[in-house]
């Protein structure tokens, strides 16, 4: 399980990780898209620390077991407060800013009391379930909030390119995950190759972050309607 | 007052919708987590979920007899 290919995978999100933040820095984006840097700072620490904790205890330990899911969870929280900043972007000019910071903690609230409910028959592990249910609905949750913010930059035409690209390589993300998933469960016998493309996918969104603020502008404008509106 | 209820309306179903797709996604999945990226990489432990594969932590220690009895 722990090979070349994990090892130079890890590496290489990291660095687009740690590039990811340094691009922003340099473009002077850091502060205006200070939720989506911060989640990438909080990405390559967990990568960092898991890294030591595997070193120092190995990957059958316990140690490196509650780490990697409770690390797991604190980043699930960090993106989904990365993609309620975006939200918080896109819908800025309806001085919406208050209504999505109340519906952002509203829904993790009601994710968490869900994530609860569903595990607390399980008293003796019910921490260690309930913080990876937690991420589970959190996933989904955040799933759901992509493919909604994708539809509200139509329907507001929104023009931003920066914004359109975050929110497309997000919603991107979500499906090659889901899309993983169910091809692990309908063909089981291929485990190995269901079980190595998520970690090539951990790099995909580093990676079109550290393009987007590279090589896209502040000021570039794009027109997604048009994308989904064909005219005749 | 009615654009905080429509935050609240709005809230409950997103719940609802991503709950529900869940529920389909994960009716006849093999147990295994699905979950946002790999949170900083690194190989992934087995999964908690299907009863198996984790540790279990360390149970309380024993409770000491009442001392009024």
């Amino acid at each position: 399980m722990l090979g070349p290919f994990t090892y130079c995978t890890w590496l290489a999100c990291s660095v687009l990780e740690a590039g990811v933040v340094v691009c922003a820095v340099k473009r002077g984006a850091f502060r205006r898209y200070l939720p989506l840097n911060l989640w990438m700072i909080l990405e390559l620490l967990s990568g960092v620390f898991r890294f030591y904790v595997l070193y120092s205890f190995g990957l059958q330990s316990s140690e490196y077991y509650y780490f990697y899911y409770y690390s797991e969870a604190l980043t699930t929280i960090g993106l989904y407060f990365a993609l309620s900043s975006l939200y918080a972007h896109v819908l800025e000019e309806l001085k919406a800013k208050a209504y999505v910071r109340t519906g952002a903690f509203l829904l993790l609230l009601g994710t968490a009391v869900f994530s609860y409910l569903i595990v607390r028959q399980s008293a003796d592990r019910m921490t260690t379930l309930f913080v990876v249910e937690l991420s589970q609905n959190l996933y989904f949750v955040g799933l759901v909030l992509t493919y909604l913010l994708w539809g509200a930059i139509l329907k507001l035409r929104e023009t931003r390119t920066r914004l359109i690209q975050f929110v497309l390589s997000l919603g991107v993300l979500f499906s090659l995950f889901a899309a993983n998933y169910a091809m692990r469960n309908l063909y089981p016998n291929l485990q190995w190759l269901w079980g190595s493309l998520p970690q090539l996918f951990d790099c995909f969104l580093p990676l079109a972050w550290c393009y987007t603020f590279l090589k896209i502008p502040e000021e570039a404008r794009l027109m997604p309607a048009r994308l989904a509106v064909a005219p005749r | 007052m009615s654009r905080r209820l429509i935050v609240v309306l709005l809230v409950m179903l997103v719940l609802v919708g991503a709950m529900g797709l869940k529920t389909v996604v994960t009716a006849h999945s093999d147990g295994s987590v699905l979950i946002a990226g790999n949170g900083g990489g690194g190989p992934v432990p087995p999964s908690p979920m299907n009863g198996g594969g984790g540790p279990v932590p360390p149970s309380p220690s024993p409770v000491p007899p009442t001392p009024w009895k």
